[in-house]
């Protein structure tokens, strides 16, 4: 049977912080609030501060003033160091971002716990591939990018092909949780690493997928170099880039484009048709699922292309969509969910065999119900083809 | 399906199903039982129903007229035993809707209508002694003592499929008599 009274176990310190954070999310002062309860203004400090026990019936009126489900407060969920302590240093460095990436900040936070309790639910938790942090401090910057391009494509298997797959690969290769989270235009990337949750990353979903694709690799060489050191990437950040920045900015274009399968692409395209065309240059880019600029700086710097093609290629006006469209080149393939996929496929997993309630597999994937019953049949149609025993078999060798 | 109670608690599945079916009264109107919804699911399932609601069926309002003729009842917590079990429930299922059904349903004795697999197991822990249906049973006897045509019974289920994307689960005991209607 369930406990007596569940608050009489909780952490009142942890309660209480929660609820400040969820007033202070609401706009309410501590006035405001202690009136929701009929209590002084000490009270509810009191409470805040862990040092008096609440009510059932205070924290439902809290709740519900908050906007908050009870679940919220009582629920047990994984212990994780807040994000904002994380990001603290950050913030003291750029005060005016505090304010306006704060919220995508606990969203994502909330997003890694959600995705931690799922593992716990299931008994699954995420298998980690990291390697051992790369030491850079031997070679010049451009050098040592490449050789940690290349480190990893070879230690994950990649050879020198294009990587369209890239956020799988980081999910399910590597073991780090990408969500693709909506941000204001400016920010590309948030990068955060805790002990228990491992490496996570959120992108910003406003952005295409070729510049979401290079924040990946941005946010992978911050954790593969400076794993432990939280990263809020933003247009306009520095005004003279460190070092750790400056190698986060060269590795995408080797990790991407790697020179030997880009030489040996440009040596084809050229021998078959005598010259590289500009239809070359955006064919090979499509190929790559990077933008056109990035490419023909790539290839300015490998000296495949007389430096300032793409300057005078933008300072002709192309139109890079109306070419891609008239070329017929498909949009580059993702993945667009905010979601990692096999945070997706815990919860349905976990809804499937009755371990979490049809609400909570709505809240885990941040929808109404009506909602989460269509994503939940979309995930089920992928296992439509195995009986529910055969899913749980082990198919190793005996 | 005599419900052995005096009421009846839905719970959010069964109140998304029977919405999405455009048979919502009706289905309330054929139970013996005064039916009622915690005032937790009321609020928070809002959203479900209102993005249900289309040019040819208005089943949020379908619901509101359910509360003002009375066929269902919004209750909410009466005293501080039922609300501590709630939060105590809410620690447990994680879920504020469930937890609140489960919780008022226990103290005051009544029968539950739940199709979620989580709720029914915590609910036949808590307790074991109270009676626990689902929508399909709920269904069946509305077009049992109704004597709803199979026309009009096929289509209250397409609905439920089709616009309130619910299917019973490969072991439900009456999967074989909504495949035998549906399909």
């Amino acid at each position: 049977m369930t406990p007596t009274n569940v608050l009489d176990g909780i952490d009142p310190q942890r309660l209480g912080d929660l609820l400040q954070q969820a007033r202070k999310k609401m706009g309410m002062t501590q006035a405001d609030a202690a009136k929701v309860i009929d209590a002084a203004r000490t009270t509810l400090v009191a409470i805040e501060k862990g040092e008096r026990r609440l009510k059932p019936n205070e924290l439902i009126k809290l709740a519900r003033a908050y906007g908050r489900s009870i679940s919220d407060f009582v629920r047990p969920t994984p212990a994780i160091e807040p994000f904002e302590v994380q990001f603290r240093s950050v913030y003291q460095r750029h005060d005016e971002q505090e304010g306006e990436i704060n919220l995508v900040i606990h969203h994502f936070e909330q997003l890694c716990r959600n995705y931690l309790e799922l593992e716990q639910i299931m008994g699954a938790p995420m298998a980690r591939n990291y390697p051992p942090e790369y030491r850079c401090d031997t070679l010049p910057l451009e050098a040592a990018a490449e050789s940690i391009a290349l480190a990893e494509r070879q230690r994950l298997g990649l050879g020198d092909s294009p990587l369209p797959l890239l956020r799988d690969i980081l999910e399910l290769n590597v073991g780090i949780r990408v969500f693709y989270l909506e941000m204001p235009t400016k920010y590309a990337e948030i990068y955060s690493y805790d002990p228990q949750l491992g490496a996570c990353m959120a992108i910003n979903q406003h952005h295409c997928e070729e510049r979401r694709r290079w924040s990946m690799a941005h946010g992978y060489l911050h954790f593969l170099a400076h794993r432990r050191k939280p990263v809020l990437d933003f247009d306009g950040q520095y005004q003279r880039r460190p070092e750790s920045e400056r190698l986060a900015e060269a590795f995408p274009k080797y990790f991407l484009m790697p020179t030997s399968g880009l030489l040996r692409r440009f040596t084809d395209m050229s021998s078959a048709h005598g010259k590289f065309t500009t239809t070359n240059l955006f064919t090979l880019a499509n190929y790559y699922g990077v933008s056109i600029e990035a490419l023909a700086y790539r290839m300015e710097g490998m000296g495949l292309l007389p430096t300032g093609t793409w300057d005078r290629l933008r300072d002709r006006g192309i139109k890079v969509r109306k070419v891609q469209l008239d070329l017929g080149l498909q949009e580059t393939v993702h993945r667009p969910d905010q979601l990692p996929v096999h945070y997706q496929h815990l919860a349905i997993d976990a809804l499937e065999q009755g371990k979490i309630t049809e609400g909570r597999f709505a809240d885990f994937l941040e929808v109404d119900r009506l909602e989460a019953r269509r994503i939940a049949e979309a995930l089920r149609s992928h296992s439509v083809a195995m009986d529910h025993e055969s899913m749980g078999l082990d198919l190793r060798p005996v | 399906m005599p419900v052995k109670c005096s009421h009846l608690i839905l719970d959010a599945c069964c109140v998304l199903n029977f919405s999405a079916s455009g048979s919502f009264l009706p289905i309330l109107k054929a139970l013996s039982a005064q039916v009622v919804v915690t005032q937790v699911v009321r609020e928070r399932e809002l959203l479900s129903l209102r993005r249900l609601t289309d040019t040819n069926h208005d089943d949020k309002n379908m619901f509101e007229a359910a509360i003002a003729e009375g066929l269902l009842l919004v209750e909410d917590f009466a005293n501080d035993r039922e609300e501590e079990t709630f939060v105590n429930y809410a620690s447990e299922l994680g879920d504020d809707g469930e937890s609140a059904t489960c919780a008022i349903a226990v103290h005051r004795e009544w029968a539950i209508a739940t199709d979620d697999r989580k709720a029914i197991s915590f609910f036949q822990r808590e307790a074991p002694h109270l009676q626990i249906l689902s929508s399909l049973e709920i269904i069946k006897h509305w077009a049992e003592v109704s004597t709803v045509s199979s026309a009009e019974l096929r289509s209250a289920l397409s609905n439920i499929r089709t616009r309130g994307r619910y299917a019973p689960h490969r072991n439900h005991p009456l999967l074989s008599w909504w495949q035998d209607l549906i399909e």
